[in-house]
């Protein structure tokens, strides 16, 4: 967030973020990582229940109840949600620039050139790596976006075709610990072929396919050193275009894009240690403790209940451990 | 703290069974929806200044953040 800040500032969109964390953490946060946005401290919940997404599968655990369900909204500027960001896991969250586009309502690349084309000055063909500045950390989705520019009066084809003719189609090799999302298709339009008297779906003009995708553990895990600094991704993209009176030669192009892997900075907490990538320099236990007090005053019994409940929990994994 | 990889594949330094691992489950609400107006809140920011956020946007476009913690 704070490396896309300056997107933002350009896009004219004002950046919030709420946790309910105390004034104190948020202020040495912001220093420390030099946030030029609000961090605004919703202590006892208040908002975060109002909007309806208070975490309530917590219960039981008084340190954490309190937090949300992590998401974001975007809104216009009269202050309407245009899109909103949630996901199942929390660890699934989007990269700053899908908001911007969000709340621009188009992809604007000027900030991030594509990183592979190819074409000529009929057909331009694409593909950008949009978010992070292409490099990639567990959970965080990142967008491949494959752009065509096609000359006046050609287009291309979306799915299902007849037989003979080739339909727009994009592939990114499987990999372990990638996950690729569906396609994100940009509206069509209907083309009727008189001859065949059938409705075909078509592209023109600029063509944006978004293809999210996202590292899990099995390639960037945020819990132990990264046995890689990149991999690659390799596209495989197959269409046909058309005027409308002849087709040229279905043509495949292949794309492969270096994809670096982010090493992540984990507070220094004793619950983090040993298993960290990289821990960060500054000291996160006065804050936790903090945090235990003003959680642990309002229902002091708790604490024995938590700390059972902790105990129980950690045996039940190492036992997993240990039977694996 | 035992370090375990869920079904999403993701992993957290906390057993699977810590609540804070626990997702958002499927048909839970997730607030205001797209077409609403964002409702009006004001919170202090990281500098003790209280932010009524509609106010102070200032007729700008937005995006809000809601985020765990900073903490942990």
């Amino acid at each position: 967030m704070r490396d896309a800040y300056s997107k933002f500032q350009a896009a004219g969109i004002r950046l919030y973020a709420i946790s309910y964390d105390d004034q104190e953490v948020l202020s040495e946060f912001s220093n420390r990582q030099g946030i030029p946005y609000s961090l605004l401290s919703d202590i006892d919940s208040d908002v975060i229940r109002e909007f309806g997404i208070l975490n309530d599968q917590i219960e039981g655990d008084p340190l954490m109840m309190g937090i949300p369900f992590p998401g974001t909204y975007v809104t216009d500027e009269d202050g309407m949600v245009v899109a909103k960001f949630f996901h199942d896991s929390y660890k699934k969250r989007d990269s700053p620039e899908f908001l911007i586009d969000a709340a621009l309502g188009r992809i604007d690349f000027q900030d991030e050139p594509p990183q592979a084309s190819t074409g000529d000055e009929e057909i331009g063909l694409s593909a950008t790596i949009r978010g992070g500045k292409g490099s990639l950390r567990q959970g965080i989705l990142r967008q491949l976006i494959v752009r065509f520019e096609l000359a006046e009066g050609l287009h291309i084809y979306g799915d299902p075709v007849p037989e003979g003719m080739i339909a727009t189609s994009i592939e990114i090799a499987p990999q372990p610990g990638l996950v690729v999302l569906d396609t994100v298709e940009p509206p069509s339009r209907p083309l009727h072929l008189k001859e065949m008297d059938i409705e075909l779906q078509v592209w023109s003009g600029t063509v944006d396919f978004v293809i999210p995708f996202y590292p899990t553990g099995e390639m960037a895990s945020e819990t132990r050193p990264l046995d890689m600094a990149a991999t690659s991704l390799e596209i495989k993209v197959r269409y046909q275009a058309c005027n409308d009176e002849t087709c040229l030669l279905p043509r495949t192009e292949n794309f492969e894009i270096e994809l670096p892997l982010d090493v992540i900075d984990v507070p220094a907490l004793s619950l983090h240690m040993g298993h960290g990538q990289r821990e960060a320099e500054y000291d996160g236990m006065p804050h936790m403790r903090r945090l235990l007090l003003r959680k642990f005053k309002r229902k002091p019994v708790s604490i024995f209940r938590f700390l059972g409940k902790t105990l129980l929990r950690e045996i039940a994994a190492l036992r997993r451990r240990l039977s694996a | 703290m035992a370090v375990e990889r869920d079904e999403h594949g993701f992993d957290a330094p906390a057993p699977l069974e810590h609540p804070a691992r626990k997702g958002l489950p499927s048909g839970h609400s997730t607030g205001p929806e797209v077409g609403d107006r964002l409702p009006d809140f004001t919170l202090p920011d990281q500098n003790g200044k209280a932010i009524r956020f509609h106010e102070d946007r200032a007729s700008q476009k937005s995006a809000v953040v809601f985020f765990r913690s900073a903490v942990w």
